[in-house]
């Protein structure tokens, strides 16, 4: 009896998860498999000064912000002393796309930086050939801790609560507000409030209505990228696209948000732009590194705001 | 048609020889210089790399003169390099360029418009007429590429100053107008003795050094500077790894048909990186390990700034360079980088490793006397 009790507090294992780049995206699923686990799941704090420049300190200086802040993410796991530290290599997340080249070799970046005391459980996620590869690595990966059933069952609930989430996020509320204005740029940039200045809240509090390409079905993001005469391959391109597409008859002002040096943003800001000025709403482009300062942010959001109120008021 | 292409070092050799092949009429952009960087930026995304700037710029030089198409090529990702060819089509198409512009790129659904593609690039040809045109193509990069690695051996130990480089460009010139496989035989035999000829070989010892990084940075002189004439003029001899024909290919014959695996890189790169990261960013770290194992004094890493492959190779190039003991220097460059500070930073480079090369020889002799 007292053996098994000491054999239960043994396996407990601590997963850390770094709250940055598809965290964002996925964190219900990934906590919720895990936990079904049986981990005990450790997500590090939201991003802070602290953070952010032990990443600025490790990573590559040519590396873009979200990169950096998820290194400082790791870093600070691997602080709290988990025992694994779950880094998976995002090569695909649809059919026929890729995420970004930084997410291809981040684990074997990581490696360098973590302790060898810290275990890394990076599995492979490639949904380019098929999008039920995704489930075959986390269960796979879960084989290794469970057995099969317990597995599948984990993995098929996570699902579930990763569907109903999403599904939560796309009903867009009919509030009346002032300014309609859509945010693009990939989502660990608009949900990272340390990062991104607060952005989303300054709108708000300026009296917009905020709306982002989350909010934008995944089939429907499909679809409107119909017109365009080459299909864009990095799914957070693709979902901007999409999103301006089925908010623009709505829209008085889109602002992109990309990290300073972001490969597929500055492409696909182009056709945002073109797209935009075909309709006459007004854009800007907003770039962000760990030199942004808040105050140079805030002048040029108040301006962009006054430009449209001033073209709404003919 | 007359048909416009980027340059990418001297392979518009080759592809003048080819596209006459297929029945157009080439038309070479001149050589890139600061007019060409400085058009291409000025429509270019600010945050794009270099290449893209570059190559915009060497499309509408080539415009000017009268191109009524453009070719170029795409891909699917995840490196930039396969939308850039939809972005500069669309950036002509604005400035009101009336240019066909054709993608060259294995065809995803759109089949249709693919055939058409197909159609307006196999121009007024015959079989016979394109058959030759390939050869010729083929044979004439080949031909550029053995004359290129031979300078390279040669430079550092050449008689007089300057002689390497103005030999090779003149049999490159006449190798561009030869029309027969006999000529271009010709060519090849005569370059590769006048290039033996200039090497003076009383020359002690050299230093060797590695070049690894993006295929455009390191093949393009405008863009890289001349790294590879100024290394040689600094007295070192320089190792090539990336070859045009074996990117042509390994990238586009065999990527397109599916059949290329990495297997060779990866089995290079273990321990180190272990997946394909867009690019050539796999390569660059196998390369590097294969390069250490070579026994070279050193090795350059040369990208164009905000190249997302090559960063990630740049964050993984420490390792290899503690593990191998072999000095690693990254070259990034830009529409801002000054040819001043590029030449300052490979002289400390070649100190360092002339450095390096003397202590070893210095540590050597003391455990030969001592033992």
């Amino acid at each position: 009896m007292l053996r098994s009790e000491t054999r239960e507090v043994v396996s407990i294992r601590q997963i850390g998860i770094p709250r940055a780049l598809y965290y964002f995206h996925y964190h219900t699923l990934w906590r919720r498999f895990f936990e079904e686990l049986g981990f005990e799941v450790v997500v590090s704090p939201p991003t802070n000064k602290q953070i952010l420049d032990g990443g600025l300190t490790t990573c590559v200086d040519g590396a873009c912000l979200a990169i950096k802040s998820y290194v400082g993410h790791s870093l600070a796991l691997v602080a709290q002393d988990v025992d694994y530290l779950f880094v998976p290599q995002i090569t695909s997340v649809a059919r026929q796309e890729y995420t970004c080249p930084y997410f291809l070799g981040l684990p074997d970046v990581l490696r360098q930086y973590v302790p060898p005391s810290t275990q890394l459980l990076s599995p492979v996620l490639d949904a380019r050939k098929r999008e039920t590869a995704l489930g075959e690595s986390f269960v796979r990966l879960g084989l290794s801790f469970a057995r099969p059933t317990t597995v599948r069952r984990a993995w098929n609930q996570a699902l579930e609560q990763q569907r109903v989430e999403e599904e939560s996020a796309h009903q867009v509320c009919a509030e009346k507000h002032r300014l309609q204005i859509l945010i693009l740029g990939p989502r660990y940039l608009i949900d990272d409030p340390f990062l991104n200045g607060n952005l989303c809240e300054r709108l708000r509090s300026m009296g917009a209505q905020v709306y982002t390409a989350s909010q934008v079905p995944e089939e429907r993001s499909w679809y409107l990228n119909r017109s365009l005469a080459k299909r864009l391959f990095w799914s957070s391109a693709r979902r901007s696209m999409g999103a301006v597409e089925y908010f623009l008859d709505r829209l008085d002002g889109v602002i992109s948000l990309s990290p300073f040096g972001c490969g597929a943003e500055s492409l696909v800001g182009v056709l945002i732009a073109r797209r935009a000025r075909e309709r006459s709403v007004p854009m800007m482009a907003l770039n962000i590194d760990e030199h942004s300062s808040e105050v140079g942010m805030v002048t040029r959001l108040e301006a962009f705001c006054d430009l449209i109120e001033r073209k709404k008021s003919g | 048609m007359k048909v416009t292409f980027p340059h990418l070092g001297n392979a518009y050799i080759a592809i003048e020889a080819l596209l006459e092949g297929l029945g157009h009429h080439p038309i070479t952009p001149p050589l890139g210089t600061r007019r060409t960087l400085e058009w291409g930026g000025k429509y270019s995304p600010e945050e794009t790399c270099l290449p893209f700037k570059t190559i915009l710029g060497n499309m509408l030089e080539g415009i000017e003169l009268g191109a009524d198409s453009v070719y170029m090529i795409g891909g699917w990702g995840p490196c930039r390099l396969g939308y850039y060819a939809e972005i500069q089509r669309i950036i002509l198409h604005d400035l009101g360029k009336q240019v066909e512009f054709v993608t060259l790129e294995v065809p995803q659904k759109n089949y249709t418009v693919a055939y058409r593609r197909l159609r307006n690039v196999l121009g007024n040809t015959n079989v016979a007429r394109l058959a030759r045109g390939c050869r010729l193509a083929w044979a004439k990069l080949k031909v550029v590429e053995q004359a290129e690695t031979i300078a390279l051996q040669v430079r550092p130990r050449e008689k007089w100053r300057g002689a390497t480089s103005l030999f090779l460009e003149e049999q490159l010139q006449k190798l561009r107008n030869a029309q027969s496989m006999g000529a271009v035989r010709r060519i090849e035999i005569d370059t590769t003795e006048g290039l033996r000829s200039l090497s003076d070989d009383s020359t002690p010892d050299l230093l060797r050094v590695g070049i690894i990084g993006e295929i455009y940075t390191v093949v393009e002189p405008f863009v890289n500077s001349r790294l590879e004439e100024r290394l040689g003029y600094l007295g070192v001899e320089v190792v090539r790894t990336i070859s045009l024909r074996r990117w042509v290919e390994e990238h586009i014959f065999l990527n397109a048909l599916g059949l290329y695996n990495y297997r060779s890189l990866k089995r290079s790169a273990q321990g180190y990186l272990h997946r394909f990261v867009g690019g050539h960013g796999l390569e660059s770290v196998a390369r590097s390990v294969d390069l250490a194992k070579e026994n070279l004094d050193g090795i350059i890493h040369i990208f164009p700034m905000s190249c997302m492959p090559e960063i990630m190779a740049q964050a993984i190039l420490p390792e290899v360079s503690r593990d191998m003991q072999i000095p690693i220097l990254s070259l990034i460059v830009d529409e801002h980088a000054g040819e001043t500070g590029f030449q300052t930073r490979l002289e400390a480079f070649v100190d360092l490793l002339q450095r390096r090369v003397r202590v070893g020889e210095c540590l050597q002799e003391e455990r030969c006397t001592l033992g």
